[in-house]
């Protein structure tokens, strides 16, 4: 009897499911869960010759008919996670129009485009355009976790130097970092080469843990962020965010990449996020190859970093196949 | 700003509220509008009123957006005018059809509305640089 391989994509209630269904079917799962690029997790299982409640041992038509069954469960699941990405993508569309239309009143109201505001009256309205910008954000956030979830998010690599990127993230932020009084740097690497990414994405990743640094930071911390090799592998730019902010235990580092998650209350209370941007931070540089990850203690700061290949990563890649070609010709 | 040089900006969005508030801001700041709520309607009055620019938001009832701005950029007597295209956020698949159909610009909603009014002589002159030459 072969193993049987399960890919699961629905999260941690379908896995959740799964296994039930696989304990009272007697299947065995002989390899813990393990994540991959792609799945939520895969399990292998074999028939377990001696499934325990009222189930008697299967025969081989009827391990048959229990893998079949089995396979029919995890289409429906993919399924309904399919349903669900849809219905999260429709409901943030409908969420976002309204929206728009009250920060496009707000700002035309600010503007004194309709009669002249006083500065208290400028203040309000100022306030309510950023609570709908930060709601907005927010929508996006689980729009984009979707959409990724449902793996209808593919890069689109091209060469660029690493600092175009940090360089246009951090003058986004530059207004956000002077209101809270931070010290806001960058310490690049010069020379590096490009890296070949996706700058939409990189952007994205890089503009979630700024977010988050300064979020965490208190008022007349430090923020910096770096480029440079990396130094497992030469080939790879490092990018990375350094606060003086809050700091994360290390118990929980592995915790703050898995979706809506958030270390605490309290540290919900402050940040008022989805929970989401750290999980698509990482599923952003999963799908360039690369990794993240956080060096931190409580009260210490937090370090993240990520990896994009440069373009020597993809020259040798291509050269490789073209290698292969040649040796297939 | 003499009244007859004021320019003609066609603002093609389904929503009732966005396209109201379009026209109050884009009238506010010296320009004449006409607005569309679907994409029928949007090809019809770009051929008719001739703007100097389109407003173009992708999610429309009847005809995607993307369809609208091809079909404006391919007829030789509408290709002239240029397309900005407003839209939610990071769809791929859009973009680069709206690259290729010949839009101007993409815009992600809710756009700041400061630095729209800022670079719409821009979009509307660099169609007129191209005419002319």
């Amino acid at each position: 009897m072969t193993d049987l391989r399960l890919q699961i994509h629905g999260g941690h209630e379908a896995e959740a499911r799964l296994r039930e269904v696989l304990a009272r079917e007697g299947f065995r799962i002989v390899e813990p869960p393990k994540p991959e690029t792609g799945a939520h997790s895969v399990l292998v299982v074999e028939p377990d010759g001696h499934p325990q409640g009222p189930h008697a041992p299967l025969g081989r038509g009827e391990t048959a008919r229990k893998i079949e069954e089995l396979e029919r469960t995890v289409l429906e699941l993919r399924n309904l996670d399919v349903a669900k990405s849809q219905f999260l993508t429709n409901v943030s569309h409908e969420l976002r129009t309204p929206l728009t239309a009250i920060v496009t009143y707000g700002e035309i109201l600010r503007d004194g485009m309709l009669g002249e505001i006083t500065p208290r009256q400028r203040e309000a309205i100022e306030s309510m355009i950023g609570s709908c910008r930060q709601l907005l954000a927010m929508i996006e956030e689980i729009l984009t976790y979707a959409r990724t979830n449902a793996q209808a998010i593919s890069i689109q690599p091209s060469s660029f130097p690493v600092e175009e990127v940090v360089r246009t993230v951090f003058d986004m932020n530059a207004s956000l970092v002077e209101r809270k009084g931070l010290e806001f740097e960058t310490a690049l690497t010069p020379g590096l080469p490009r890296v070949y990414a996706d700058r939409d994405k990189v952007a994205h990743v890089l503009g979630n843990l700024i977010g988050n640094a300064i979020d965490f930071t208190p008022d007349g911390g430090r923020v910096r962020v770096v480029a440079r090799r990396a130094a497992h592998d030469p080939r790879w730019i490092e990018v990375g965010v350094e606060d003086t902010g809050i700091g994360i235990d290390a118990a929980h580092h592995d915790l703050i990449f898995q979706e809506f998650a958030q270390v605490d209350a309290s540290r919900a209370r402050i940040h008022h996020g989805t929970g989401l941007g750290l999980a698509i931070a990482r599923q952003f540089v999963r799908l360039h190859g690369g990794r993240i990850w956080v060096e931190s203690e409580l009260g210490e700061g937090s370090r993240f970093y990520f990896t994009l290949p440069s373009v020597e990563v993809n020259e040798e890649a291509s050269a490789r196949s073209a290698v292969a070609e040649g040796a297939a010709a | 700003m003499t009244e007859t040089a004021r320019h003609l900006i066609l603002v093609v969005e389904d929503s009732d509220a966005i396209r109201m508030a379009f026209t109050i801001l884009l009238e506010e700041s010296g320009y004449d509008v006409a607005a569309a709520p679907n994409g029928a309607e949007a090809v019809r009055l770009a051929a008719e009123r001739a703007p100097d620019l389109v407003l173009l938001d992708l999610g429309l009832p009847d005809i995607p957006g993307v369809e609208v701005a091809r079909r404006i950029k391919s007829d030789p007597e509408t290709r002239s005018i240029p397309v900005v295209a407003l839209t939610g956020r990071d769809d791929d698949s859009d973009r680069e059809a709206l690259r290729a159909a010949g839009c101007a610009a993409y815009l992600v909603k809710p756009v700041d509305t400061q630095a729209l009014i800022r670079s719409l002589p821009g979009y509307i002159e660099g169609a007129a640089a191209v005419a002319e030459s």
